[in-house]
C-alpha cells in the first residue's frame, strides 16, 4: 500500500486527527483534574493497580539496565556481614523491617510502601540491590546511601542482604548482637570527576534545598534560611565569619559551633561534601 | 509493541536472583508423591487434582515463596526436612509428621519449587 505514504487517504488522515484530539482532550482533562483538586495526594488512596504495575516494572527496568556492568566484589569475605548488619541497623530496619522485627511507624504506612528485603533480596541480584541501594529510588523515600555509606560498607551491607533471606529471626537477632560495637561508616570520597551538577545533588542530599533556596538547584520555595544567590558577593558567613571556603565548610559542618543559637543543625555533612557545596556557593556570582 | 505492553503490564522481566533447586528431584513423581500422600486434603495444590484443601495455606506458585511456614527460610534442604518433620521446625504447627522416604521429600520439595 505504498499510496498511503505518497498520498494520505481521507480516511487516515482523519483517524490522526482523531487520535490528536483524544491526546488533547486527555491533557485538559488531566489538568481540569489537577487544578478542581479532584485527585488526592494523601497517602491514604492507593494507585490503581495498572500504576502500581507499571510503577514496578518501570524501576525494574531502570535498575536492571542501570546497574549493567557494575562488577560485584567478593561478598563473602570475613567481617562483612557484622559491617553490613551494623548498617542495616543504623539506617535500613526503620522502613524495611527485619525477620519477626517490625518496621518503625514511618515505614508503615509510606506510598508506596518500602518493600521487604528478603523479597528482594531473594528475587534480585546483588547488582541491582547495589544500584538501588547507592542511587534511591525517585518519587518513593529511598534515598541514596552514598552520601551516608561509603562504599566499602554499601558492599558489606549487600553482603548482608544477600544472606537475608535465609535468615530466621534468631539468625539475625545473633548476627546483631555479635555486631554490636560495629558503626556504618560513611563516605570519605567524592568523585574524581566533579561538576557542579554533582554539587546540587550533594546540596540535595543533605536536605539543604528543604530549607535554602539556592541559585541553581530546583526544589521548594524554601524561605526558611537565607536565599542563597550570589554567594561570592557575601561578606559573611551567618553574619559572623568572613566569607570564605575554609569558614564555609567550618559553618556548614557545625552551624551552632559558629553562631551560637543558630536554628541551622547539623547534619553531619562529610567534609568532602561541605567541601563541594562551599565551591559551588563560591563560584555563584 | 504488544508483547512489549505485555512484558511491562505484567512486569514479568526475567531476574537472576536466588533459584531454589533440588538435586537428584524428580518433580513428576513428586507430584505423584503429593496425590498418594494425600497433602491436597489440606492444602491447594496446583496440578495435583483434588488437592484443594483450606486447613493449610495454598502451595500457589511456592517456589517464589520466601519463607516456610513463616519461621525458616524457603530453601530446599529445610522444605524437605518441613514436609516430612514439620513439628521439627515448627513446633506448634497443626501440620503433623507424615510418614515418607527421603527420595519423596526430595521429590515432593522438586515439584513445589516447579510451582511459578
Amino acid at each position: 500500500m505504498p499510496s498511503l505514504i505518497h498520498k494520505p487517504t481521507r480516511k487516515v488522515v482523519l483517524l490522526a486527527a482523531g487520535a490528536f484530539g483524544l491526546v488533547v482532550l486527555g491533557a485538559i482533562g488531566a489538568f481540569v483534574v489537577l487544578l478542581s483538586g479532584a485527585y488526592s495526594t494523601a497517602a491514604t488512596t492507593q494507585h490503581f493497580k495498572i500504576t502500581h504495575r507499571l510503577l514496578d516494572a518501570g524501576l525494574k527496568f531502570s535498575v536492571r539496565s542501570y546497574a549493567n556492568g557494575i562488577e560485584v566484589p567478593d561478598l563473602s569475605r570475613a567481617g562483612m556481614l557484622e559491617r553490613g548488619i551494623a548498617c542495616y541497623r543504623t539506617h535500613c530496619v526503620q522502613c524495611h523491617g527485619a525477620p519477626g522485627i517490625a518496621r518503625h511507624a514511618e515505614g508503615r504506612g509510606m506510598l508506596p510502601i518500602a518493600s521487604d528485603l528478603a523479597q528482594s533480596a531473594r528475587e534480585w541480584p546483588p547488582e541491582w540491590l547495589y544500584y538501588v541501594t547507592r542511587k534511591g529510588v525517585r518519587m518513593s523515600g529511598m534515598p541514596a546511601w552514598e552520601f551516608r555509606i561509603s562504599n566499602e560498607d554499601l558492599w558489606s551491607t549487600i553482603a548482608f542482604l544477600t544472606q537475608l533471606p535465609f535468615m530466621t529471626h534468631r539468625d539475625y537477632v545473633e548476627l546483631d548482637a555479635r555486631s554490636r560495637d560495629l558503626s556504618c561508616r560513611a563516605p570519605t570520597e567524592v568523585p574524581r570527576e566533579r561538576s557542579p551538577e554533582y554539587a546540587k545533588v550533594v546540596f540535595r542530599q543533605y536536605a539543604c534545598h528543604s530549607c535554602h533556596r539556592i541559585e541553581g538547584v530546583v526544589g521548594p520555595k524554601s524561605r526558611v534560611g537565607p536565599a542563597l544567590v550570589d554567594w561570592s558577593r557575601r561578606k559573611y558567613v551567618a553574619g559572623v565569619l568572613p566569607n570564605n571556603e575554609e569558614n564555609l565548610v567550618r559553618f556548614i559542618r557545625d552551624p551552632q559551633a559558629v553562631s551560637p543559637h543558630s536554628l541551622m543543625p547539623k547534619l553531619d555533612v562529610a567534609e568532602v561534601h561541605a567541601r563541594e557545596m562551599a565551591r559551588y556557593l563560591m563560584a555563584l556570582e | 509493541m504488544l508483547p512489549i505492553a505485555a512484558v511491562l503490564l505484567l512486569g514479568c522481566t526475567h531476574e537472576s536472583g536466588y533459584e531454589p533447586n533440588v538435586p537428584g528431584g524428580n518433580a513428576e513423581r513428586g507430584r505423584r508423591a503429593i496425590a498418594a500422600l494425600e497433602c491436597g486434603v489440606c492444602h491447594e495444590i496446583p496440578g495435583v487434582p483434588g488437592a484443594w484443601g483450606h486447613v493449610g495455606p495454598p502451595l500457589v506458585a511456592y517456589r517464589g515463596n520466601v519463607y516456610i511456614a513463616g519461621k525458616q527460610p524457603n530453601r530446599p534442604d529445610v522444605l524437605m526436612r518441613f514436609v516430612r518433620d514439620a513439628p521439627s521446625l515448627a513446633p506448634d504447627t497443626a501440620m503433623p509428621a507424615i510418614a515418607m522416604s527421603e527420595t519423596q521429600a526430595r521429590d515432593i520439595a522438586a515439584y513445589l519449587y516447579s510451582l511459578e
